[in-house]
């Protein structure tokens, strides 16, 4: 994530002549600045710059003064807003010129500025006008038609696709596909490609972009379908679960017609707020009835759905709260130890120095106990996680004084005074942010590399690296910052690059524990890809995005949950999202269909996410509970200042650690309808 | 809903007054520095009335990460100052910022952990060492931005793990360290290309291909170089031998040694005063600086107020050097004022968490 620019324009191309591009913009005489101080207007030559990615174009800048004459002789510079061109600076060949590249298509804009004295002997840059710029793709030089995606059956409409293709092979990225039929009279088409088929024969179809076309004849034949059903034909559901359709079309002899394009409808009738996708699934965000249509050809058919609302959200009960007051707090982890009793163990973040990891005997939940703390030599302590029996812990540990972070791990056999039993910081210097412990392995998040370390503990106290895995290795420009397994499959959020899954023992693609092999992943445009959750066939994924611009404004973070079905493994789809208006995402948690997030200024949240999932399950009334995790006293760190970090159901109740006023346990009882 | 303002606040003064015995300063110094563990930078002022950390100012991009807040440099006209941001997604950040009101005036993307800041004397240029010091062991670089747009022109490849950037005084060349290279790296700053390497294992003290960017040294004679001061007449460079516990004078025509000075351990960061007497080092494992009297190379010991001493940088008027010390874990950071004439620290005030990257601001004499 950027912060915005002060001046919007960005890169500065600018002149020494025949000397490389990178260099700077000597400062001018006295007296060329005091000349820059009578500059008021600038034009350019040509008044319109235009031109194709690879051309080159020769640039004059004229400045002017108040009385619109030319002024020579002075120390001025050129700055492009974008890498959609190059330029370079000819002024000691060609007066006042520079050359522009065109480089990547799309439109832009260059700025002229003039150096004028400050108050210091020096100068500054005043800023004069900025210009467009339009940059050409290559020309296109094919347009590929696909196959259609249905039967061409006559009676059935559906969009037809093309890309329009560069002479150097590349999609081109603006140029429009435009569509006609050469025989209406069986099958006409749309501008845009939507096609209908109206009677049997032969159509032509023409895709034409920027004067290249292509030619696709295709046979057009009856439609078979002589029968079409929908089932149910009528349904009650409530918002937010999802109804699927049965259509069957059959012909005249009562057999299966494969192939042929559905068209779907919703309307509603008292109401509004439905959806009904491509494959016949139906969701709901609001109460009322719906009219749900599907069409195949001449054919018709209805179905009616009576929505209901969901159950509304309950209370989500304090039961007990205790934290630091003069640090911040991180990741939790809560357990029952071998000597019976429950804990919860607390990262702590840099403000106030976190350099420990509080034990709290949370047994009682409504009377917290503070016990001890483990220090480190760091100043962060981001991630807190427990092995299966409970044997052992690892913390990971930021901000070190001797620059070797690495992890640390605890010897659990007196959990209510853990003490420091190994650490690993070989190749682990930089840091790791966030850790899952699947058995004896540990998967580490490693800040240095962005790579996924693999380590064994089957000797915690003397922790080996067993693997590494990364994406793109050798190349920099990556960015993990959270794994979750589940013994079959290792889930990586991978920021911009999205969620990447590996098998680690799943058996489908012949990865082991140590050496995983990849499977899939899916991104999304805003990228930030933060934590990842699995339950059934979802997995629940976070973003974490920060925007503010202004430093001493309030914290302001962004993003929501992705909801990825993965019951095909290899083909990840986004399916649903939750999302808090004008909140930020952090870390999830789900059990028994129940999806609780700590969604930072916005508190807990607590999501019924059983049964399938599609649409905004925030706008279908999924969320069912909800608590702002901010103490309204001095007794945090900060007072009235929601930042919720992580959540974890534990026995009945919630576990939540919030940034600025500690650990919280909650209860919220569960709702005895949730979906099927 | 908490602001950061909370953070941006004057702090309370806590002001420490001159050890008994020092005359006291005739003028008010401001430095700034950098918290890399806090995500702050400081605003320190000493003074007639001693001195104090004066403001806090927020840095960073994401609360739930520390950033690292790691390099400062101040520009020479004081009206700017510029931070590195180690940590991004994955790629760090340069700042620019207004001296005094202190405002974020523009960013740009650096590479991996951007630390030492150099910047043109005219303040045009502004050199960023992507330290690189947790990735893969791969030749980093030098990135170049042009300030008045903080839009970067080149990135230099210089070695691995770049560090500890100047600029001359002529404003003619960059010169950087290598801690893993153990090299001394010379960047024309009109060709934005590498100049001249030199080799800093010992024995092995000589120029090099300009093209051997992955090199990497091993070895008893390792010198694990962190910084590169500059003289005021631009003849010399000094470079701190993290490793060997030695400071290099290395003649920046022919970049032949010329003399060694033997510190303590872990020498780190280094500045030249303005009047060319004093060399002052940071001795990172030594909680000391060591003053040399470049005349005559003799060296004082000043012991310093916490562990991990890291940044320094000396007053215009030769007087003091400012100096950050680290600190560990939960303990907060130092700044010490050491008088260069006394050689004795003079004050101290408790920052935020692992200071670091220190820049000078400004003096003002008191009437």
């Amino acid at each position: 994530m950027q912060r915005r620019l002060v001046f919007a324009l960005a890169v500065l191309a600018v002149c020494l002549g025949s000397a490389p591009v990178a260099a700077q913009v000597p400062q001018g005489t006295a007296a060329q600045l005091e000349l820059g101080l009578t500059v008021t207007g600038v034009r350019i030559e040509p008044e319109a710059v235009s031109m194709s990615r690879g051309d080159t174009l020769l640039l004059t800048v004229i400045l002017t003064d108040a009385s619109g004459q030319r002024v020579e002789g002075t120390q001025f510079g050129l700055a492009r807003a974008s890498n959609h061109i190059d330029v370079q600076s000819i002024k000691d060949s060609i007066a006042d010129s520079y050359l522009m590249w065109g480089v990547n298509p799309g439109e832009s804009a260059f700025a002229i500025w003039v150096q004028i004295p400050d108050d210091s002997a020096g100068f500054q840059w005043k800023p004069l006008d900025e210009f467009g710029v339009m940059v050409e793709d290559w020309p296109v030089a094919q347009v590929d038609m696909m196959d259609p995606a249905f039967e061409t059956y006559a009676g059935t409409t559906f969009p037809l696709e093309a890309k329009a293709m560069t002479d150097h092979g590349t999609e081109h990225f603006a140029a429009e596909v435009t569509w006609r039929s050469e025989t209406p009279s069986v099958a006409t088409v749309t501008p845009g490609g939507v096609a209908s088929f109206s009677q049997p024969g032969e159509v032509t179809f023409v895709a034409a972009a920027e004067g290249i076309t292509a030619r696709r004849t295709l046979r057009v034949v009856e439609n078979p379908v002589r029968q079409l059903d929908i089932s149910p034909g009528y349904v009650t559901t409530r918002t937010g679960d999802v109804v699927h359709f049965d259509v069957r079309a059959l012909d005249g002899r009562g057999r299966a017609v494969q192939g042929i394009a559905l068209t779907y409808g919703v309307h509603g009738l008292d109401s509004a707020g439905a959806e009904i996708y491509t494959d016949g699934a139906f969701v709901a965000e609001n109460p009322g009835t719906y009219k749900v249509m599907v069409t195949a050809g001449g054919l018709a058919q209805e179905a009616i759905v009576a929505v209901e609302p969901r159950t509304p959200a309950t209370p989500v009960e304090l039961i007990g709260r205790h934290g630091p007051s003069d640090v911040t707090t991180s990741d939790l982890w809560v357990f029952t130890g071998n000597d019976g009793r429950d804990y919860a163990y607390t990262g702590t973040h840099a403000e106030g120095g976190g350099n420990r990891m509080y034990v709290w005997d949370v047994t009682d939940p409504a009377n917290i106990e503070l016990l001890d703390s483990v220090v480190v030599d760091g100043r962060v302590v981001n991630d807190v996680k427990v092995n299966g029996d409970a044997s052992w812990a690892i913390i990971t540990r930021e901000g070190a004084s001797t620059r070797r972070n690495g992890v640390v791990v605890l010897d659990l056999s007196t959990p209510a005074h853990p003490t420091i039993m190994g650490e690993l910081t070989d190749s682990l210097t930089a840091g790791i942010h966030n850790v899952w412990i699947n058995g004896d392995v540990v998967y580490a998040v490693n800040d240095g590399t962005n790579a996924m370390n693999i380590l064994d503990l089957s000797d915690p106290t003397n922790p080996k690296h067993a693997g590494r895995w990364e994406i793109r290795p050798g190349e920099e420009d990556k960015s993990l910052h959270d794994v979750w397994a589940d013994g079959r499959y290792a889930y990586l959020s991978y920021w911009d690059d999205g969620l990447v899954i590996l098998d680690i023992g799943a058996g489908t693609h012949g990865g082991t524990p140590t050496n995983p092999v990849f499977v899939s992943s899916i991104k999304y445009a805003m990228g930030n890809t933060h934590t990842a959750f699995r339950e059934g066939d979802y997995v629940f994924v976070g973003d974490e995005i920060m925007e503010s611009n202004d430093l001493d404004g309030p914290l302001s973070p962004r993003g929501y949950i992705h909801v990825i079905d993965v019951s095909d493994i290899g083909t990840p789809q986004e399916v649903a999202r939750f999302e808090v208006p004008e909140a930020g995402a952090h870390n999830v948690w789900v059990e028994n269909g129940i999806l609780y997030i700590a969604y930072y200024q916005a508190g807990l949240r607590v999501v019924d996410v059983s049964g399938e999932l599609r649409g905004d399950l925030y706008r279908q009334g999924r969320q069912i509970g909800w608590f702002e995790t901010a103490v309204r006293d001095d007794s945090g760190l900060h007072s009235n200042a929601t930042l919720a970090w992580g959540p974890q159901p534990f026995k009945g109740n919630i576990f939540v650690s919030d940034m600025n006023s500690g650990l919280w346990v909650l209860h919220h009882e569960r709702p005895a309808e949730l979906s099927p | 809903m908490m602001t950061r303002a909370v953070l941006g606040v004057v702090a309370a003064l806590v002001a420490a007054t001159p050890a008994v015995g020092q005359t006291p300063p005739a003028a008010d110094y401001w430095v700034y520095v950098a918290n890399e563990s806090s995500d702050i930078v400081s605003r320190v002022r000493f003074g007639p009335d001693g001195i104090t950390e004066e403001k806090k100012i927020r840095v960073g991009i994401l609360p739930a990460d520390l950033d690292g807040a790691h390099g400062l440099s101040v520009s020479r006209d004081g009206r700017h100052w510029y931070l590195s941001l180690a940590h991004g997604n994955p790629y760090g950040q340069v700042w620019k910022f207004a001296t005094g009101n202190d405002r974020l005036m523009d960013s740009a993307g650096a590479g991996l952990f951007p630390a030492t800041m150099g910047i043109s004397p005219d303040g045009g240029l502004l050199f960023a060492s992507n330290f690189n010091l947790h990735g893969n062991h791969v030749p980093s670089s030098v990135s170049v931005y042009f300030t008045p747009q903080m839009e970067e022109l080149a990135k230099v490849t210089t070695c691995v793990m770049p560090h500890g950037g100047r600029v001359n005084r002529a404003g003619t060349f960059h010169y950087s360290a290598c801690m893993m290279s153990d090299q001394l790296v010379e960047i024309s700053t009109r060709e934005l290309e590498v100049a001249r390497r030199l080799s800093l294992t010992r024995g092995m003290e000589q120029l090099l291909p300009v093209d051997a960017a992955d090199a990497m040294a091993m070895g008893d004679g390792i010198c694990k170089p962190t910084w590169v001061a500059v003289s005021v007449d631009d003849r010399h460079l000094y470079v701190p031998c993290n490793g060997r516990g030695e400071v290099l004078e290395i003649d920046a025509e022919t970049l032949g040694v010329e003399r060694r000075f033997a510190t303590g351990k872990g020498p780190y960061n280094a500045d030249v005063s303005p009047d060319g007497r004093f060399l002052v080092v940071s001795l990172k494992g030594d909680q000391a600086v060591a003053v040399f009297e470049l005349a005559t190379g003799r060296e004082t010991r000043v012991p310093t107020s916490q562990p991990l001493t890291h940044g320094v940088v000396v007053t215009p008027d030769s007087r003091y050097a400012f100096v950050s010390n680290e600190a560990i874990g939960h303990t907060r950071g130092t700044v010490d004022v050491v008088d260069l004439e006394a050689k004795e620290l003079v004050t101290t005030v408790e920052v935020q968490h692992q200071p670091g990257g220190i820049g000078f601001w400004k003096m003002e004499p008191r009437p």
